[in-house]
């Protein structure tokens, strides 16, 4: 009788990443049906090649490294995807695809592969892109128009035009934005899927909501031209952060206080952006920034034993 | 809070059987402690109960002989635990008698009488010890060097598969119950929880009904329903449940006032002080995939599984690809069957490949599923990743030694990281770079 000798425990959960990362992508499908509603064809050719730049670009790394295809673990799409839906439409393919390889492999390669990364890949590929073409990265269109009428996002006609857009339009998302940011509602059913599921962990997106209505609601009862709190948590990549990018289990705290902290100053440090920079939007700095600051917060946040 | 699947079922319903070997294997070391001074040598005809083996000191524990017979030899042998460790064999005669024959019984008066120190030696000499796990010397348990106001009886049970606990708790609840007024006596509690968790309802009830007589001394005596999950009968975690007090890191439950005993440590000592019955048998678990019928069993200490299967006790339906000793979560995975049931054995899983997860460890996501689970309040991956690079003294900084190795990070790592392993191999190389 052959027997396996092991360490305990001998039971484990049926999860594994795979399945966690299906689970995302199921979390994903709302957010991708929004864009491809109000973007078409162009939501889907984005979409493609974003994905094909993130898993060529992982298959090929890991061959050059002789390490077994790490395709299986479902994260390589889940970077494309969500690099695509923080482009503008407008953007050419190629360079949605370059987006994808500079994703996987300065976001996250040539840190060690999945877990060891410090910088949300997707958010590292998109900060590549916004340096680089800087203008092809602000252009941005009305939803449902093929021919790509050029039209400001909300963010944009808040800041430098002091006009806003309808809080209904924002919610539903027919208005100018990245592919995945302009639904509210698709944003919250998927990530609202996420979090009933326990994929994700609720402390994050509660912690970054608080930061960012506390700080916009006391912009707000200073002078009502600073948005109100709905107004900013609907515009720009607010909901699709809070969601989908501080919910990344690799890039943020472990702990559940150290989490809560993460997205309570990404809440924070949105708003100051918004208000204080240059740009319109601050959601993809404020969680790169915030990123850097997770070993920190981890060190900060390290829970007491029990009995200590 | 970790939610395991029970698997309690069918062999938490069957009343449990008898089972006599023909041959024991009874190690010196079957508790925490030092080894007992071995009495007896090659050839000597032993009677069923005779002592084998006194305690040599403070803590340690006497052991007996669980059928009447002949020292075959005394030597080194497979132990669940320890792998290898010195034995005594014992070969049973043909018509060894079946049941034990009380030298002497004490009736409730009695024992009502006695002084705690005669309690107590009673109990030492009849070599009780934790049955829970750890195996600890009761006797010891009984002696704190701090002043104690609360005893806690753990029923939870709530590893898996493990119904040892709750039959005991079904079949003798008086004779539990007269233990436990024995243990409160001698520690002079006035507060006893009873604590079972709800996937026990029956057992409860019988608690109950039996306090309800107010035939026992035991008017503080509270049976306490707790939702099940995992690890709920660790000792720091059950303590801080019912009483609010954090057991002191390195500390024993003596410092927070509390001692906890295990129900099969109440029968025992209950056996012990009405009949001068040593802790020769105890019920354990059978169960897993692999066998045709899952039963709890009334086992002599000694018993090699070897034996069970050969004589047809234990029927495989499949062939078992992991033996444990133990609850899935805890247990001891061996590799053959040539192993003795010991005082702390509280099951014993045979398992086949629909009950195993072989997947491979990939990378850890960081996702502090395991930081969440840690009844202790750790930070289990950072044991990983310090262990991987050899950071062996940033160890302590994360407080290694504190973790109880339940096996709950383990469970609930999406990466399949065998954080357990990394662990004890953490704490091994501290323990072994400490010595030097």
């Amino acid at each position: 009788m052959k027997l396996i000798v092991e360490v305990s425990p001998h039971k484990k959960a049926d999860y594994g990443i795979p399945w966690l990362m299906k689970e995302v992508l199921i979390g994903l499908a709302p957010v991708i049906l929004a864009s491809i509603i109000f973007f078409r064809i162009r939501a889907v050719f984005l979409i493609i090649s974003c994905l094909l730049g993130a898993v060529i670009s992982e298959e090929v790394w890991m061959r050059l490294r002789k390490k077994p295809s790490s395709l299986r673990d479902y994260s390589a799409v889940i970077t494309g995807i969500l690099l695509a839906l923080v482009l503008p439409p407008k953007l050419p393919l190629w360079v949605g695809f370059l987006g994808g390889v500079i994703s996987i492999i300065l976001g996250k390669q040539v840190f060690g592969g999945l877990g060891q990364n410090i910088f949300n890949p997707a958010l590292v590929g998109r900060a590549f892109l916004m340096a680089a073409f800087p203008v092809m990265l602000t252009s941005w269109v009305e939803p449902f128009s093929l021919d790509a009428v050029t039209k400001a996002t909300p963010l944009a006609l808040w800041k430098f035009s002091k006009e806003f857009t309808p809080l209904k339009d924002l919610f539903l998302g027919n208005v100018a934005g990245s592919l995945g940011e302009t639904s509210s509602l698709a944003i919250i059913l998927g990530g609202g899927y996420l979090i009933m599921r326990k994929i994700a962990d609720w402390r994050a997106p509660l912690g970054m909501f608080l930061g960012m209505s506390i700080l916009s609601g006391i912009f707000y009862l200073v002078n009502p031209l600073g948005g109100s709190i709905l107004f900013h948590l609907f515009s720009g990549g607010a909901l699709l952060g809070m969601f989908f990018m501080v919910t990344d289990p690799v890039t943020t705290p472990v702990s559940k206080l150290g989490r809560f902290l993460f997205g309570l100053f990404c809440g924070f440090l949105v708003i100051i952006l918004r208000k204080f920079s240059g740009l319109p939007e601050g959601v993809m700095y404020s969680i790169l920034i915030m990123n850097g600051f997770t070993p920190l917060i981890n060190r900060l946040t390290k829970p007491r034993p029990l009995g200590r | 809070m970790l939610r395991i699947e029970e698997e309690k079922g069918p062999q938490k319903n069957f009343y449990t059987q008898k089972v006599l070997p023909q041959k024991v294997v009874i190690p010196l070391s079957q508790h925490t402690g030092s080894l007992p001074k071995l009495l007896v040598k090659v050839k000597d005809k032993v009677k069923l109960g005779e002592i084998l083996a006194e305690p040599s000191s403070f803590i340690s524990s006497a052991i007996h002989a669980s059928v009447s017979g002949e020292v075959k030899d005394i030597r080194i042998y497979n132990h669940p635990v320890l792998k290898k460790a010195k034995v005594v064999i014992i070969s049973a005669e043909k018509n060894s008698s079946e049941r034990f024959e009380p030298p002497y019984i004490r009736g409730e008066e009695q024992v009502k009488n006695m002084e705690s120190s005669e309690l107590i030696s009673l109990i030492r000499n009849s070599g009780v010890v934790g049955l829970g796990g750890a195996g600890f010397p009761t006797y010891v348990k009984l002696s704190p060097s701090k002043k104690v106001d609360t005893l806690i009886v753990n029923g939870c049970e709530c590893e898996p598969y493990l119904t040892c606990d709750y039959r005991l708790m079904i079949e003798h609840t008086e004779s539990i119950l007269k233990g436990i007024e024995v243990i409160a006596k001698i520690l002079q509690v006035n507060k006893v929880y009873i604590a079972i968790e709800d996937n026990k309802l029956e057992a409860v009830k019988r608690f109950n009904s039996k306090l309800h007589t107010k035939k026992y001394a035991l008017p503080s005596a509270e049976v306490v329903v707790l939702k099940s999950f995992y690890p709920q009968g660790a000792e720091k975690q059950l303590i801080y449940r019912l009483t609010r007090r954090k057991v002191p890191s390195g500390g024993l439950p003596f410092d927070v006032g509390c001692v906890v005993q295990n129900v099969g440590t109440c029968f025992s000592v209950y056996e012990a002080v009405y009949f001068n019955k040593p802790l020769i048998e105890r019920i354990v678990t059978f169960a897993g995939s692999a066998l045709e019928e899952p039963k709890n069993l009334l086992i002599r200490i000694g018993t090699v599984l070897e034996e069970l299967v050969e004589r047809e006790i234990l029927k495989f339906k499949k062939e078992p690809e992991k033996v444990i000793f133990g609850g899935p979560m805890m247990g001891i995975a061996l590799d053959s069957l040539d192993y003795p049931i010991i005082k702390t054995t509280s099951g014993v899983l045979f398992l086949t490949g629909e009950d195993l997860d072989l997947r491979e460890e990939s990378n850890c996501i960081k996702c502090g599923r395991c930081v969440d689970i840690c009844p202790m309040n750790l930070l289990p991956l950072e044991f990983v990743r310090l262990v991987k690079k050899g950071l062996w003294s940033e160890l302590k900084e994360f407080y290694i030694s504190d973790c109880i190795e339940c096996g709950s990070c383990a469970f609930v790592c999406p990466a399949k990281i065998p954080l357990v392993n990394y662990i004890k191999a953490g704490k091994e190389k501290l323990k072994s770079l400490n010595k030097t």
